[in-house]
C-alpha cells in the first residue's frame, strides 16, 4: 500500500480515480490518443487549480493582503510589492513598458540568487574539494589527479574553433568520448530510478487496486 | 473506395497500433507477473550490500540531541516520490523514534501536494501531532534565504511552533534539516543558499537515483552530512532501521520486478546494437553512413 488513500469512501474512490487514470495513461501504448490527451488536459487543468488555490490561500492572502489590512504602517515595503503582483497579473492588458521592467526585477532576482548561490555554495567548495593534497601518502591522490585529467580532458573537448595541434585534438576526442561515457552513466540512473516508479505503478494496480499483492 | 477495404483500414490500424505497443505491454505484463512473485523467491536482493551512506543518515540522526528540533524540507517530485516514499517514511519514523521535534516545509507547490499528504496519512495513523506544519514558502531561493532569518508563518501555532521561535524563528533553529529532494529546489540549492549562510547546520538529504551524480559531490566535500540517493542504499537504510508498523514505509519496490525491467532494457539495449550491425554488414563495401 502507498498508504495515501485512506480505507474509507473517500480513499476507495481515491483509489479508483487514480487507478483509472493509470490505465488511460498507458492506454496510449496500444489505443488511440484521445484517452490520453483527455487524462493530460485533466493533468494540467488540476495542476493549474492547484496552483491557483496555493498562490492565493498560502502566499497572497496570509503575506500580503492581511498584513497590509492588519498592520499597514508596518509593512509600507508590501505597498509596492503589491504594485509589482498587479502589474504582473495585469501583464496581458499593460504596455510591455511598462511591465517590462517587473519581469527584468523578478528574473534578475531569481538569477542573483541562483548565481551568487552557484559561485560560492558550489564551484569555490568544489574546486577546493578537488584539488590535490601536499600529501605525497595521500590515499585520494591518486583519484585527485584522474578527476584532474578528466576534467582537463573533458574541457578541452568544448574548444569549438581554436586552434588545435594533434595531441590537442586527440585529447579533445578522448574527452568527448569521456563525456559520453559520463551521459551514458547519468543515463543508466536514470533508467534504473524511471524503473522503480513503473514498478511502483504496477505493484500499485496490483496491491492498492485489485488487493492481489499485499 | 470498396466497402471492405474501408473496413479493413481500421483494422489494421489497431493491429499496427497493437504492435507497436506489444513490447512496452509485454514488459508490463512481466512486471506485474514479477510483482506476484517476488515475495516468494528467496536469494534475490536489493539492499545494497555497502550501508556507509545509511549509515552516515543514522550516525547524525544519533547525534542528535535529546527534543533536537528537526526541519523536514519536502520538496520533493510527483514523478519521482514513488522512488524515495518507503526511504523518506523511515527517516521520518527514525527522527521520531529519537525523540526529535519534527517540522515541515516545502518551497515548491508539488513538495507541498506531497508534504500535505504525507501530513494527512501520519495523522490518520496517529503520529501527526508530532509534525508541526510550516506549510509552503513561495519565491523559490528567495524565498529559502529568506526562511533563514524567518521560517515560522505568524498562525502557526504549537510547543514545536513555540521552540522555533525561541531559537529566532529561522532555519538556523534546527539542529538539522532532513532534505526530501527531486524538484527544483533539491539539496543542492540548500547547500547554496542555506549551506553558505548557516555553514554549522547538519543537512542531510533523500533523493531519487537520477539527482545521485549531482549530489554525491557535496557529501564527498562535506557540504551534505548524509545522502541517500539510490533505491539500494535506501532499502538497505529501511532494513537497517526498525520502526513501528504504524509509521512504516508501506509497500516497497521488489528485488525481482527491477531484475525483470533491468534485463528488458538490456534486450532493447542489445536488440538495437545488433541492429545497427545487422545494417552496416549489409551496406556496399566503401560506403560511409549517412550523419
Amino acid at each position: 500500500m502507498n498508504g495515501f488513500a485512506g480505507s474509507d469512501l473517500g480513499g476507495t474512490i481515491a483509489t479508483w480515480v487514480a487507478a483509472i487514470a493509470t490505465i488511460a495513461v498507458w492506454s496510449y501504448l496500444v489505443g488511440p490518443r484521445r484517452i490520453f490527451v483527455l487524462v493530460q488536459h485533466l493533468l494540467a487543468g488540476l495542476a493549474t487549480g492547484y496552483l491557483v488555490l496555493l498562490a492565493i490561500r498560502d502566499v497572497l492572502v496570509p503575506r500580503l493582503a492581511v498584513p497590509l489590512i492588519e498592520r499597514p504602517g508596518d509593512r509600507a515595503l508590501l505597498v509596492p510589492a503589491l504594485v509589482l503582483v498587479g502589474m504582473l497579473i495585469g501583464a496581458s492588458w499593460l504596455p510591455r513598458r511598462a511591465t517590462g521592467p517587473v519581469a527584468a526585477i523578478l528574473v534578475g532576482g531569481i538569477a542573483a540568487f541562483a548565481l551568487g548561490g552557484a559561485v560560492v555554495g558550489t564551484v569555490l567548495p568544489q574546486v577546493a574539494a578537488a584539488l590535490p593534497t601536499t600529501r605525497a601518502a595521500s590515499p585520494g591522490l591518486v583519484a585527485e589527479v584522474i578527476s584532474l585529467a578528466i576534467t582537463s580532458l573533458v574541457l578541452l573537448a568544448f574548444l569549438h574553433g581554436a586552434p588545435r595541434g594533434r595531441l590537442t585534438t586527440r585529447g579533445a576526442l578522448l574527452g568527448r568520448w569521456l563525456l559520453v561515457g559520463g551521459i551514458g552513466g547519468w543515463l543508466g540512473f536514470l533508467l534504473v530510478s524511471r524503473l522503480s516508479l513503473l514498478v511502483d505503478r504496477v505493484a500499485f494496480l496490483l496491491g492498492d487496486w485489485l488487493t492481489v499483492l499485499r | 473506395m470498396t466497402t471492405s477495404t474501408a473496413q479493413a483500414a481500421p483494422i489494421e490500424t489497431t493491429a499496427a497500433r497493437l504492435r507497436r505497443g506489444a513490447p512496452a505491454l509485454l514488459l508490463l505484463v512481466a512486471l506485474a507477473v514479477a510483482s506476484l512473485l517476488s515475495g516468494s523467491i528467496d536469494g534475490l536482493r536489493l539492499a545494497s550490500p555497502d550501508r556507509s551512506h545509511g549509515d552516515q543518515l543514522r550516525r547524525a540522526i544519533g547525534d542528535l540531541p535529546s527534543g533536537a528540533l528537526v526541519l523536514i524540507a519536502f520538496d520533493a517530485d510527483l514523478g519521482t516520490y514513488a522512488e524515495i516514499r518507503a526511504t523518506t517514511r523511515v527517516a521520518i519514523a527514525d527522527l521520531a523514534a529519537h525523540g526529535a521535534r519534527l517540522s515541515i516545509v516545502s518551497f515548491t507547490p508539488e513538495g507541498r501536494a506531497i508534504a500535505a499528504a504525507e501530513i494527512d496519512r501520519a495523522n490518520r495513523a496517529g503520529t501527526g501531532e508530532s509534525l508541526a506544519d510550516l506549510g509552503f514558502v513561495a519565491g523559490a531561493e528567495a524565498g529559502l534565504v529568506r526562511s533563514v532569518e524567518s521560517i515560522v508563518p505568524s498562525a502557526a501555532r504549537g510547543s514545536t511552533i513555540d521552540a522555533i521561535r525561541e531559537r529566532g524563528g529561522g532555519i538556523g533553529a534546527f539542529d538539522m534539516v532532513l532534505i526530501v529532494s527531486g524538484s527544483d529546489i533539491s539539496a543542492r540549492s540548500w547547500v547554496e543558499q542555506v549551506g553558505t549562510r548557516l555553514p554549522k547546520l547538519p543537512l542531510v538529504a533523500i533523493a531519487p537515483t537520477f539527482l545521485d551524480p549531482e549530489l554525491e559531490p557535496y557529501l564527498r566535500s562535506g557540504q551534505l552530512t548524509a545522502l541517500l540517493a539510490t533505491l539500494r542504499e535506501g532499502v538497505a537504510y529501511a532494513r537497517a532501521v526498525s520502526v513501528g508498523p504504524e509509521s512504516g514505509p508501506g509497500r516497497s519496490v521488489g528485488p525481482l520486478p527491477m531484475l525483470v525491467g533491468m534485463l528488458g532494457a538490456l534486450g532493447v539495449l542489445a536488440e538495437t546494437a545488433f541492429r545497427r550491425l545487422g545494417r552496416r554488414g549489409r551496406r556496399p563495401p566503401g560506403r560511409r553512413a549517412p550523419s
